[in-house]
């Protein structure tokens, strides 16, 4: 075993040292991660624009309400072009509208209708649904008072109002859950998104990092090792390892990344970690696998980048799977890729544990080991043949 | 009792054959080499020298034949066997983003050596190889000659029985070409087997106590550089500088008398021929007679070069 962390340790210093390797490994993922955070990310708070020209008392309610929910920031425009413009750019995820003379349609028993704005991407539609119960909640009310007035057992809508709040007064609250069938209703925006990254930068870090494996051997390293007292598995094993580590130290800092950065909710750890490490592997063995059938490192590097970048957008990583056809959702399932997403999707969506994900799992660790497999066979056929 | 006096060569490969392809690499090689003794592969590029040695160190699967080393038997699966070898290949086998002492200590993990043992030989060798005073580069800021003095020193650091060196020199400059030699006299006087390959006919007869010649995978001729030049014979090598029909010259010299051989080259004839001077006249006139214009004459004592061009009608550079 000491050889085989002997070579490990030295392929992951080796790759360390290259300015190339450490800017793929670590700067460009942590800054591909910031800009999709700060585009579609949930660490930052989303802004909610109210258009509200009136002072009436049903419109003023509205917009108290909204202002005082503070998991969004509430601005108060005056101009619908002004909010839809402001929606258009990103400035805010949602616009809403409360027409004019919003109290005297309520008042004439005429149902008034809120207009809502916002991209048809982004968080708008989580910002909707909170500012839809708060809408739904004063319609609830309006239309017992209205029940009331139409009864004969109030006056006016206003008694009948005071009607109703005193009648609520002690009545316990009914929590209502939103749910969608919407598989993107339910998490931040970037929680999949930092998912996608993971996988993709992962795959593509470790088939660059083939391009090291190929150097040995043309340099006659990787035969000198041999011709020391050391078993060309324990040669394989340890090049393994080394770029097994590096996939997994990146596979770990995304995630810690985005988890710290950007507040992205992996679900339940060991089980996300687990299928961090399955995935370092298949990462791995495509790595050796690539490393032991070419010999020449440009070569590897551009199958590497067509490869990886190929397979991450087959496999879910660029454009998410649920928005992919049936059949080419299937299809996707032929890279690891889709396995691994599949696997991240239910612990961040559905709170799953080990049980949920362990066919994902398998699939990963069986791609693992048949790439590993073939990249020893072919390892030691380029060194011995 | 028997008679324990008699030593046991350190090295024993017996019958070795391979081919790649329809092409025979190496076809029937065998040779011993005792403790302390310096045994020379010499022959051109191609001749099957480095794949003799990938094949004795345990690199490269055989077709056929044995190799034992301190009486272990080595293949490409062995293991324990290559703790008594040490390889030092052509290439510069040594990581260039990685320092002297780090190629080291990798190295020396690989062979086995404890770790408190391990940083002390680094820097013995080191000191061998006169690198010391850069223990701490990466490789990639070293001359040719360093990198190959390294490439020297990975193969030295377990203090192995068999030192194999496979063409150390090539593409070194002088000085550390003299370094290196300077060192393997060393080796070889300090009592560890070396097998040296080459093409260079000087690096052979000043080196090695044997020196098997190989040509198109077969050792055509083996012994101390004494027993081999006997094989030409009292003859002297002559190389006529020339110009003209000099394949016609080849012919017509070796029609005379004393001469064993005539070799056209490129502006040159090689001749190998009894008594030299005294026939000189008669050749140049032989030449000229044929149609080449003769411009140069140089005489040389028998040497291995003269053995091999006598052995194979090739001279050690084509």
């Amino acid at each position: 075993m000491r050889k085989v962390f002997a070579i490990g340790k030295t392929s992951v210093v080796r790759l360390m040292r290259d300015r190339l390797n450490l800017f793929f490994v670590f700067v460009l993922p942590t800054m591909l991660i910031v800009v999709i955070g700060v585009v579609f990310g949930s660490g930052i708070t989303p802004r909610l624009g109210i258009l509200s020209v009136g002072d009436g008392e049903f419109e003023m309610e509205i917009v108290e309400e909204l202002m005082a929910v503070d998991v969004f920031e509430t601005t108060l425009l005056t101009d619908r072009g002004e909010v839809v413009q402001a929606v258009e750019r990103g400035e805010l995820e949602l616009g809403v509208v409360i027409p004019e003379a919003f109290d005297g349609t309520i008042a004439a028993g005429v149902a008034a209708e809120i207009e809502y704005l916002a991209r048809p991407s982004g968080s708008g539609f989580e910002v909707q649904a909170i500012v839809q119960g708060i809408i739904d909640d004063q319609a609830a009310r309006i239309r017992a008072g209205r029940f009331l007035v139409e009864e004969g057992l109030a006056p006016d809508l206003a008694a009948a109002l005071a009607v109703v709040d005193a009648a609520s007064v002690g009545v316990a609250e009914v929590e209502v859950e939103l749910d969608s069938t919407s598989p993107m209703a339910t998490v931040g925006a970037f929680d999949l998104g930092a998912a996608q990254n993971l996988v993709l930068f992962m795959f593509v870090t470790s088939l660059a990092a083939s391009a090291a494996l190929i150097l040995s051997r043309k340099l006659g390293v990787s035969k000198r090792m041999l011709s020391t007292p050391t078993s060309a598995t324990t040669v394989v094993a340890g090049e393994t390892l080394g770029r097994f580590l590096v996939a997994l130290t990146q596979g770990l800092f995304i995630a810690v990344v985005a988890a710290l950065a950007f507040g992205v909710d992996w679900g339940y750890l060991p089980a996300a970690l687990a299928v961090i490490v399955a995935f370092a592997a298949v990462g791995t063995g495509a790595a050796m696998l690539i490393g032991s059938t070419f010999s020449n490192d440009e070569q590897a590097g551009g199958i590497g980048t067509f490869l990886g970048l190929g397979l991450g957008a087959l496999g879910g990583c660029m454009v998410p799977l649920e928005i992919f056809s049936p059949t080419m959702r299937q299809v996707a399932h032929v890279t690891p890729h889709a396995w691994a997403l599949d696997a991240f999707s239910e612990l961040i969506r559905e709170d799953a544990g080990f049980g949920d994900i362990l066919n994902e799992l398998a699939v990963l660790v069986g791609f693992a080991t048949v790439l590993i497999l073939l990249a020893a066979w072919r390892f030691r056929r380029s060194i011995t043949a | 009792m028997g008679d324990n006096s008699q030593p046991v060569p350190v090295l024993v490969c017996a019958d070795l054959r391979r081919t790649f392809g329809d092409r025979v690499a190496v076809d029937g090689v065998g040779f011993h080499i005792e403790r302390g003794e310096t045994y020379g592969l010499l022959g051109p590029n191609g001749a099957g020298k480095t794949t003799s040695i990938s094949i004795i160190a345990g690199l490269l699967e055989r077709d056929a034949g044995s190799v034992s080393v301190s009486g272990q038997p080595v293949t490409t699966t062995t293991v324990e066997a290559k703790r008594a070898v040490g390889l030092v290949p052509q290439e510069l086998a040594i990581y260039p983003d990685l320092t002297a002492a780090e190629n080291l200590m990798f190295f020396g993990k690989l062979y086995g050596i404890g770790s408190n043992a391990l940083a002390q030989r680094v820097d013995e060798v080191l000191e061998i190889v006169g690198l010391i005073d850069r223990r701490d580069d990466r490789t990639d800021e070293y001359s040719g000659g360093m990198k190959r003095r390294l490439n020297i020193g990975i193969g030295l650091l377990h203090s192995p029985e068999l030192l194999i060196l496979d063409e150390p020199t090539v593409g070194v400059d002088p000085q550390s070409r003299n370094a290196i030699l300077t060192s393997v006299e060393r080796l070889g006087a300090d009592g560890m087997a070396v097998l040296y390959t080459t093409h260079y006919m000087e690096e052979a007869e000043r080196l090695c106590d044997r020196v098997g010649i190989i040509d198109e995978g077969r050792i055509v001729a083996e012994g101390t550089r004494r027993e081999l030049v006997a094989l030409v014979g009292e003859r002297d090598r002559v190389e006529l500088a020339a110009s003209g029909d000099l394949a016609a010259a080849a012919t017509a010299l070796r029609g005379l008398a004393g001469v064993d051989d005539a070799t056209p080259g490129d502006g040159s004839i090689q001749v190998v021929v009894e008594s030299a001077s005294a026939r000189l006249a008669e050749m140049l006139a032989a030449a000229v007679a044929a149609g080449a214009t003769v411009t140069g004459v140089d005489i040389y004592e028998p040497d291995l070069e003269a053995v091999f061009l006598h052995l194979t009608g090739k001279a050690l550079r084509d």
